[in-house]
């Protein structure tokens, strides 16, 4: 399995994939950043990473599909995925594989951020723990979206397809707490607390503002091994009804 | 060494495989044979285990591909049809990978790497981005990833395939060498690759077998006695004259040579006919330049199980009139 993970990680460095997805998440991330400095003065001369992180996820989760969409698609494309599954490889290890390999290019990238508090700390001081509880945050419900991407890649062998669908699901994911707001939904209490409860934004908004919450650590395993066993259903589906 | 027992392929309402069952002995090199769409990739992709067969079973080494799929996918070497490589890696790191997911120890993957890269003599490529080959190298590449992990058992699905002649006589060299401990099952298109290379030939079609035996039997099978018969003066005289002869069955083939010679390729009652030919076609001033006995060749035999039709120059003499 290492190989294979260890493939993966350098698969996004041979192409421009990485470094452009990464320059432009820090661009956004920089801009933010130039934001929130310039708008303090004198009366006021606080401003949270936590801001910055909710701000900045709501651009970010449009990026993981652009990592994701190759997971799958690309193996089934290149008729690669033969190679892998005649191997001693089973479907655990090739979607655990793929999965560990995104989180490492995922927390690279997010390291390339901590130039910033550093930055801060220079002039200023920083909440280290609220940082790293955001910090946590982040990687976690970046995780989650990212076993969501992958599942999508596994529906379909064309790239672009699986880029779409994925951004679909962010948004969904993204908005999912906002259906409670519609006329439509106040009257049915059990449908707007499932969603509530199922919403990954809410969970995310604890760990922003510096709240360490268990259960909302359970929340967001609970929800990647979910779609991650999903992905390996699909993946070993399409071999049974592959034709 | 493999063991096919009564292994059928279903996708949805279509048969692809159908019941077929074979064995490959230990050392030995099976040639499958099939037109296009017989099975033979599907049937390929069960014995390496990538996709589940509808029912049936496949014993590799005793071992079934159910109980044990973690130790029997390591005695299989696989080249697809297409090779699969990743264009974006080089070769040398593409090896390594394979090694790496075949569970090679680690002591053991520069040597098995280096010994593939120079078996298929790409070592001078090993530092070349794979999407820069040409399809010759990328099939040779993928060739050395099927003997990466030393499998006992390789399965080549047209491993020949886009090399140009030199390319296909090493290919073919380096499956004589593998043969001392391998057991190989090899598909293709090519008649006279298959006829050169295996111990024994296995014709499909339509997800069915035809026949399985060695080359020899194969063709010696048919009983029928055909002459190639090359004469000399006028093609449509020589026709008319051979017509008149009791013994002949049929004129199975008449190639028109040049203006005063022409060949015929006949189908006798029996040997004494022969004698009656030559007596006949000296009487009527034709000059015999060659008179010949042949078997039937395995294209004949191909051609005979996979269209029903006995010898291919009539056959595509027929399917040619049919599509006008």
């Amino acid at each position: 399995m290492f190989s294979l993970f260890k493939k993966e990680v350098q698969s996004y460095f041979y192409s421009p994939l990485a470094y452009v997805i990464s320059a432009l998440f820090l661009l956004i991330y920089s801009l933010s950043f130039i934001q929130w400095i310039t708008s303090l003065t004198k009366l006021n001369l606080q401003f949270s990473f936590a801001a910055i992180f909710y701000d900045q996820f709501f651009y970010f989760i449009f990026l993981i599909p652009m990592l994701t969409m190759k997971t799958f698609a690309e193996e089934r494309r290149s008729n690669t995925e033969v190679l892998l599954m005649s191997t001693p490889l089973n479907v655990f290890k090739i979607v655990m594989g793929k999965f560990l390999a995104i989180g490492v290019v995922f927390a690279l990238i997010m390291t390339l951020t901590f130039v910033y508090p550093v930055i801060t700390e220079i002039y200023g001081a920083v909440k280290w723990g609220g940082l790293a509880c955001g910090y946590l945050g982040f990687f976690l419900w970046g995780m989650g979206c990212v076993a969501v991407g992958m599942l999508v890649s596994s529906f379909t062998e064309n790239q672009i397809i699986a880029a779409i669908f994925g951004e679909a699901a962010m948004l969904i994911l993204w908005f999912m707490d906002k259906f409670n707001d519609i006329e439509w939904m106040k009257n049915k209490p059990v449908w707007s607390s499932l969603i509530a409860a199922l919403s990954p934004r809410e969970r995310f908004e604890g760990f922003a503002t510096g709240v360490f919450r268990l259960s909302d650590l359970v929340f967001y395993i609970l929800f990647i091994s979910v779609f991650l066993c999903w992905t390996m259903i699909s993946v070993e589906k399409r071999r049974w009804s592959r034709g | 060494m493999i063991e096919i027992k009564n292994l059928t392929k279903q996708y949805g309402s279509i048969t692809a495989v159908n019941n077929i069952s074979f064995t490959a002995n230990k050392n030995e090199i099976l040639g499958f044979l099939g037109p296009n769409g017989a099975g033979k990739s599907t049937t390929m992709n069960m014995i390496v285990g990538y996709l589940p067969p509808t029912s049936g079973e496949i014993l590799i080494d005793g071992m079934s591909m159910n109980d044990n799929p973690r130790e029997v996918k390591k005695k299989i070497g696989y080249l697809p049809e297409l090779p699969p490589l990743y264009l974006d890696m080089k070769v040398i790191e593409y090896l390594r990978f394979v090694a790496g997911i075949k569970e090679v120890p680690k002591s053991e993957r520069e040597h098995q790497v280096a010994r593939a890269l120079s078996r298929l003599k790409i070592t001078d490529m090993k530092k070349r981005v794979i999407k820069n080959l040409s399809k010759g190298y990328r099939q040779r590449v993928g060739f050395a990833q099927a003997l990466i992990g030393d499998p006992q058992v390789l399965i080549l699905d047209e491993p020949t395939v886009g090399l140009d002649p030199n390319q296909t006589m090493e290919v073919r060299n380096l499956i004589n060498m593998l043969r001392k401990d391998h057991t190989i099952i090899f598909s293709s298109h090519i008649l006279q690759e298959v006829s050169a290379v295996c111990d024994r030939i296995v014709i499909i079609d339509k997800g069915q077998i035809k026949a399985i035996d060695t080359k020899d039997k194969l063709t010696g099978a048919s009983s029928e006695i055909v002459y190639v018969i090359k004469v000399e003066g006028v093609c449509a005289d020589a026709e008319k004259a051979l017509r008149c002869i009791d013994g002949i069955k049929n004129i199975m083939e008449i190639n028109f040579l040049d203006e005063k010679t022409s060949e015929f390729k006949v189908e006798l009652e029996d040997e004494e006919v022969r004698k009656a030919i030559v007596a006949k076609m000296t009487e009527e001033d034709f000059a015999i330049a060659e008179i010949r006995r042949i078997s039937s060749s395995l294209e004949d035999v191909f051609a005979s199980f996979t269209r029903g039709k006995s010898y291919s120059g009539l056959a595509s003499s027929e399917t040619d009139e049919d599509s006008k």
